[in-house]
C-alpha cells in the first residue's frame, strides 16, 4: 500500500516513518506539511492510505478530507484534541494518539490491510464506483461512507443531501459536478433533483406524464423524470 | 478605596451626631424643666471632641499599620490607647464646660467622678475600636476570599493550560523523534519539560513569584515549542536586568506567551516570531509580548475567559495600578502588554 503522511511537524513525520519501517507492505510515497500540499500530492500520487494530523496551520485535516472527491483509507494522528477524539469515538474512525505506540499502529495497519483485501480494484477507473468511499462531515459528526451504502443523493440549494443508513448529512457540492464524477453504471441521474444508486432499486412503477417512480430498498421513493425515463428503462432491461 | 473612605466619613460623622443627639434627648428627659442651651452646647462639643479623638486614633493606627498586627499584640495596644483617650477626653471637657459655666471644681476633680467618667469614655472608645476593627477584618476577609477564589480558579485553569494535553503529548512525540536524531538535545528537552511539569504541579501558596523564575518557565516552554515548530518559531528576549527585582503572578507571562503560540504561530503556515520584552519605567515593570498573527477580539470564548481571568487577577493583586491590554500592533503583530507596580 502506498501511504502519504500529513503532519505539520517534521519530527512527528520522521517518527511515524521510522515506525512504519516495520511494515514492508506499506510504502511511504510522500510527506506533506499542510492541507494544501497534501491535496496536491493526493492528486499527483494517488495514495491508498493517509496518516493525517487534524490540527495544522491553514486547513484542518477534516477540511482537507471534505475537499477530496474520493478519499483513500485514513488513519488520523493527533496528540490530543477533545473535539476530534469525540468525533472519532462517535464514528469509530481509526486514529492514533501521539506519541504513537507500536502495537496500536500495528492494529491500525492490520485493520486497514484487511479492509483493503476485502474490496477489489478501487481506483481502477477514473470515476467513482461502489468500492470508493467519501468523507462526509455534518457539524460534529463525520463519516467515511462507502458509495455502495448510499441510496441516493438529493440536491438542496448549493448542497447535496446524502442518504445512507438513517443519516442524511449535507455536502457542499452541486449535483451536476457530482454526477460527472460518478460511475454511470452504478449511479443514475433520475431527475434534476436526484441521483440514485442502481444497486438499491427494488421496484419501478409508471408515473404521471410518462415518468417513473422508483422504489428503493428501505422504502424510499424517487421520481424519474420523463426525459430520463426512457434511458432508465434501457439500462434496467439489459 | 474611594468608597471605603466615604463610608468611613459617613459613619464617623453620622455616628457622633447620633451620639450627641441621644445624649441631648436623654438629658432632656431626665432634667426637670428642660435642658439648658449650655448643656446642649456642651454635649455637642463633647461629641465633636470624641469625633476628633477617634479620627486621630484612626490616623495613628493606619500610619502604624495596626490592622496588620496579630491579636496578641493588638489587644494590649488598643486597651492602652483607649484608656489614655478616656482620660484625655475627661480633661478636654473642662476647658469646654468652664466658659459655659457648667464646671464645678468640686465635682470636676473628684477622683470617683474622674474615674467614672473616664471609664465611660474608655468604654465608648473601646466600642468604637471594636466596631472599626471588626469592619476592617470582615472587609479584608472578604477581599482575601475573593483573591483566593480567583487564584484557585487561575491555578486550576493554569494547571489545565500548563498541562495542556495537546502541548504535553506533542512535546513528548517530538522528544521521542529527537532521541535518535539528537540525543543531547532530547535530554535537554526532557529537562525543560520536567521543569514545566514541576512548576505547574507545585501549588504556589503565595500569589507572587520572582520574575526570574517565571522567565525560566517561559524560556523552557518556548524551548520545547521550538523543537516542535523548528524554524517556524523564532523567539527573542529583550530583558531589562532591573526586572529581576520584581514579583509577578506565577504563570501569568507563560500563559500569555502560550496564547501567542496557540493563536498566532501555530495557525501560520510560515510560522512567526514571539518576542518577550521587559522594561522598568518609573519603578514599574512593563512586559511586552509580541507574536505574529492577528488578534480578533472575542473570537474565541476560551481565550476570552483567560483574558478576563488575567485582568481580574491583576486588579485583585495590584488594584488600579496594573495595566493589561492586547492590541494589534500592525497587521502582522499582536502586542500583549502588562504593567505592574513594584511590590516590596
Amino acid at each position: 500500500m502506498r501511504a502519504l503522511i500529513i503532519d505539520d511537524e517534521r519530527l512527528a513525520r520522521k517518527e511515524l516513518i521510522k515506525l512504519l519501517e516495520e511494515y514492508p507492505s506499506i510504502e511511504v510515497v510522500g510527506e506533506a506539511m499542510n492541507a494544501d500540499e497534501a491535496e496536491q500530492m493526493i492528486t499527483d500520487l494517488n495514495p491508498d492510505l493517509l496518516f493525517l494530523d487534524i490540527q495544522m496551520p491553514g486547513r484542518t485535516g477534516f477540511q482537507l478530507l471534505e475537499s477530496l472527491e474520493s478519499v483513500p483509507w485514513v488513519v488520523f494522528t493527533t496528540a490530543y484534541d477533545e473535539f476530534a477524539l469525540k468525533a472519532f469515538e462517535v464514528n469509530a474512525l481509526d486514529y492514533l494518539l501521539k506519541p504513537i505506540q507500536a502495537d496500536r499502529l500495528s492494529e491500525a495497519v492490520h485493520k486497514i490491510m484487511e479492509k483493503e483485501r476485502a474490496k477489489s480494484g478501487r481506483g481502477a477507473g477514473k470515476k467513482l464506483g461502489l468500492e470508493d468511499q467519501v468523507f462526509v462531515k455534518d457539524g460534529e459528526r463525520c463519516w467515511f461512507v462507502s458509495l455502495a451504502n448510499i441510496r441516493y443523493f438529493e440536491s438542496d440549494g448549493n448542497y447535496i443531501k446524502v442518504y445512507f443508513d438513517s443519516n442524511r448529512p449535507m455536502i457542499h457540492k452541486s449535483l451536476n459536478a457530482l454526477d460527472d464524477r460518478l460511475d454511470e453504471r452504478a449511479f443514475f441521474r433520475a431527475s434534476r433533483k436526484h441521483i440514485i444508486n442502481l444497486s438499491w432499486v427494488e421496484g419501478i412503477e409508471p408515473w404521471f406524464n410518462g415518468g417513473l417512480m422508483v422504489k428503493l430498498r428501505g422504502g424510499d421513493k424517487v421520481e424519474v423524470s420523463r426525459r430520463q425515463a426512457a434511458k432508465f428503462k434501457d439500462m434496467m432491461s439489459l | 478605596m474611594v468608597n471605603k473612605t466615604r463610608l468611613y466619613w459617613s459613619l464617623q460623622i453620622g455616628g457622633w451626631i447620633l451620639y450627641a443627639a441621644v445624649q441631648i434627648v436623654a438629658a432632656q428627659m431626665s432634667a426637670t424643666g428642660g435642658v439648658s442651651t449650655q448643656r446642649i452646647l456642651f454635649l455637642s462639643y463633647e461629641a465633636f471632641f470624641c469625633f476628633l479623638l477617634t479620627h486621630g486614633l484612626r490616623t495613628y493606627m493606619n500610619n502604624n499599620r495596626w490592622l496588620a498586627l496579630g491579636m496578641p499584640r493588638l489587644i494590649p495596644r488598643v486597651l492602652l490607647v483607649v484608656v489614655g483617650l478616656g482620660f484625655t477626653m475627661y480633661f478636654l471637657r473642662i476647658p469646654v464646660s468652664l466658659p459655659l459655666g457648667l464646671f464645678n471644681p468640686e465635682v470636676g476633680f473628684d477622683l470617683e467622678n474622674i474615674l467614672g467618667l473616664s471609664l465611660f469614655y474608655t468604654i465608648l472608645f473601646f466600642l468604637w475600636s471594636v466596631f472599626y476593627f471588626v469592619y476592617n477584618y470582615f472587609e479584608r476577609y472578604n477581599k482575601s476570599l475573593k483573591l483566593e477564589a480567583s487564584v484557585k480558579e487561575i491555578e486550576l485553569s493554569n494547571l489545565k493550560s500548563q498541562l495542556n494535553p495537546h502541548f504535553i503529548f506533542n512535546a513528548l512525540n517530538s522528544i521521542r523523534a529527537l532521541v535518535d536524531e539528537n540525543p543531547q538535545k532530547s535530554k535537554q528537552a526532557i529537562n525543560q519539560l520536567s521543569n514545566i511539569l514541576r512548576n505547574s504541579l507545585v501549588t504556589e501558596k503565595r500569589g507572587l513569584t520572582k520574575f526570574g523564575d517565571e522567565l525560566k518557565v517561559v524560556r523552557d516552554y518556548l524551548g520545547l515549542e521550538s523543537i516542535r515548530f523548528e524554524e517556524r518559531l523564532k523567539t527573542e528576549f529583550v530583558i531589562d536586568p532591573a526586572s529581576k527585582d520584581f514579583l509577578v503572578p506565577p504563570l501569568m507571562i507563560q500563559t500569555l506567551v502560550e496564547n501567542g503560540v496557540k493563536h498566532g504561530i501555530s495557525r501560520l503556515t510560515e510560522g512567526g516570531l514571539i518576542q518577550l520584552k521587559t522594561q522598568v519605567i518609573n519603578d514599574k515593570l512593563n512586559i511586552q509580548i509580541r507574536n505574529s498573527g492577528h488578534y480578533v477580539n472575542g473570537s474565541k470564548k476560551r481565550s476570552g475567559l483567560g483574558l478576563v481571568n488575567t485582568t481580574q487577577r491583576l486588579k485583585l493583586l495590584y488594584g488600579s495600578e496594573a495595566r493589561f491590554a492586547i492590541t494589534n500592533e500592525s497587521n502582522n503583530f499582536v502586542l500583549t502588554e502588562i504593567t505592574i507596580p513594584h511590590l516590596k
